[in-house]
Parts: C-alpha cells; structure tokens; sequence
C-alpha cells in the first residue's frame, strides 16, 4: 500500500512543480499563444527540450519575455522573430527554408520520385520472353526425369 | 555496368554516411552561431554592482578593447576561470567587465537583498582572483537575453567602436586564449592603435 501512495503523492507533486510559473493572462487566446509558444521555442541550454519543458534558467527567463511580449499584444511571428534575432535560426523547431534546409523536404520527394523511376525503367527493360517456348522445354525436361 | 550500380551506389551512400557520422562526433552542439557578432552592444542603461548609483550604458565600451565576461557566484566554471583571468589581467593588461547576473533573484519577487550579492561577489573574487574593472549588474537579466547568452560563463570581445567581435561560450583557459580569444585581441588592440595613429 505504502508504495502506491507514495506513487501518488510523487505524481501529485510533479503537477504543482509544472504550474510553478502561473501567469496570467487577459484573455484566453494570449494563454494560448503563450503555451503554443512556449512549445515551439526550443531551450538553447537543454538542446533537447522546449522552453515550457526546461527548468533551465534561460527557459524561464525566455519564458518570463515571452510573457512579456504576449501581454504587450505581439505576435506570435513577433515573438518568435525577437527570439531568433536573438538565438538564431536554432531556438525554433520550425527550421526556415533556406538552401541548406530546403533538401529536408526535397530529399524524400526525390528519393520517392527515383525509386518510381526506377521501378518503372527495370520493368520495361525486361524484355517479354517466349513463355510458350521456355515452357515446352521445361515440359521435355520433366519427361526426360520421369524415365 | 549492373555490377558497378549494385555495389557502387550502396558503397557511396556508405561512405557519404560516414563521412558525415564522423563529422558528427567533432560537432559541438552547445557551438550556436552567435547573432550579436558583428553588431553593436544592444542598448542597455544598468547599475554597478557596488556602488549601484553609477549607471552604465553601451558607452563605457568606446575606446578600448574590452572583454565582457558573463558571470555569477553560482556558477562553478566562473570560479574556476577567475585564476587564469586575472593571469590575463596582470600580464596582458586586458580590461575585463563582468556582465553579472544572479539566479536566484527572481526579477518578479527578488528573493535575494542586493547586499547579499555583493558580499557573495566579494567573498569570490578575494578567494579566486579579481580581474573585473567593475561589474555591470544585469538586474533583469534582459541584456544577457539580449546578447544570446545562454548560460555562463561566456565572454564577448568588443572593440573600441562597441561593436561585439567575438562571443565565446564557455570558460577561457590558456588553451582557449592561445588558439580563439587572444589573435582576435591582439588584432583589435593593432585596430585600436591603427584609429589613434589616423586621428
């Protein structure tokens, strides 16, 4: 029993942790641009996490601004703008398309469009073979082991 | 010419998937391309850490070459620069600005006095060595955020127009100074030197 409540207490617990920065918001699409936000900004200490998950410094200050600027009625563009003029290309998760980039969504069409390609070419380049005659002479093989 | 595609093309996309494993491993992630080099230091009017009436902003940085040095007490690689910093200081003459900044004040509630951060900053730089000329106290953290910083310590080489010529992520050592931080300086002191001579 004792593990169980103690399971309990310990899920319970992690739920305060995570409302530890309770902001308030004037009307409900801030608070949604704020969370949509805040999940699309990737921590720049915790490469791996965004900023709503990290409980890196920088991630709460990052969330502290970008507070900030939702009350101040920016953006969400603004917002993530004020940042990568700030971090680079790097804090978003959305990459840009650049000519570097842009292979992130060609590479897979040209690999789909090579791979028809050449199952269309390796199919027409089987030339038909004479069934009827393959077959007789597999016919007279199978005589030929009978005796 | 069958054989060549059956062997060759997986063999190639063999060897284009090491060469870029392999580069992988010398990559440092932490290593983002800084967005403030080659910029002017962002506008910013902040207080001294000591005497917090004297009010400091992008204009100290005119005419010297400065290296800004983003630190707190809290953080263990700050200290354990200081040493060699201050080595810096004694033998090169750098003119070395902390850009300090504290976390556990938290600029909504402020859990800390700033009294207590002075004594801290004081019982640090006496163990291990002051190379500050001051410390700019970068009460809200804005200007670190400002400055791409995401953590300490880090380190910004400004020339004597103010503009950010180098951000260094990450502790200076002799190593890091021999290779990265001191070309750049000895280049700006010659720029430094160079605007005198022209005036």
């Amino acid at each position: 029993m004792k593990p169980v409540i103690l399971t309990i207490l310990l899920l319970i617990s992690a739920s305060v942790l995570a409302t530890e920065d309770s902001y308030e918001f004037d009307t409900p699409q801030q608070r949604q641009l704020f969370l949509s936000l805040t999940e699309e900004l990737r921590c720049p200490m915790c490469q791996n996490q965004n900023i709503a998950d990290s409980d890196a410094m920088i991630a709460h200050d990052m969330r502290r601004k970008v507070y900030n600027l939702v009350k101040q009625g920016k953006t969400g563009d603004e917002v993530i703008d004020y940042m990568k003029t700030r971090y680079g290309d790097f804090i978003s998760y959305k990459p840009p398309v650049t000519p570097v980039t842009l292979w992130l969504w060609l590479a897979p069409v040209l690999f789909a469009v090579l791979a028809f390609v050449i199952v269309i070419v390796r199919r027409k380049s089987t030339p038909p073979e004479d069934m009827a005659a393959k077959l007789a002479k597999a016919e007279a093989m199978l005589k030929q082991g009978d005796k | 010419m069958k054989k060549i595609m059956i062997f060759g093309v997986p063999l190639l996309a063999f060897l284009v998937l090491v060469v870029f494993l392999f580069s992988g491993l010398f990559s440092d992630p932490r290593q983002l391309d800084s967005q403030v080099k080659g910029k002017l230091m962002p506008a910013f009017s902040l207080p001294d850490l000591m005497n917090p009436e004297t009010t400091y902003t992008p204009e100290v940085f005119k005419g010297k070459v400065t290296l800004l040095n983003v630190w707190g007490v809290w953080c263990v690689t700050c200290a354990v620069e200081l040493p060699y910093l201050t080595e810096l200081t004694e033998q090169e003459g750098i003119s070395i600005v902390g850009l300090y900044f504290d976390q556990d004040l938290d600029p909504e509630f402020g859990t800390k006095t700033l009294n207590r951060v002075q004594q801290e900053v004081v019982e640090i730089t006496s163990r291990f060595g002051n190379p500050y000329q001051f410390h700019i106290f970068d009460v809200y953290r804005d200007t670190a955020l400002d400055l791409g910083v995401t953590g300490a310590p880090e380190h910004f080489l400004i020339d004597h127009n103010g503009v950010i010529r180098m951000h260094h992520i990450g502790d200076i050592n002799e190593r890091v100074w021999n290779k990265k931080v001191g070309p750049l300086y000895a280049q700006l002191l010659k720029e430094l030197a160079q605007e005198n001579t022209t005036e």
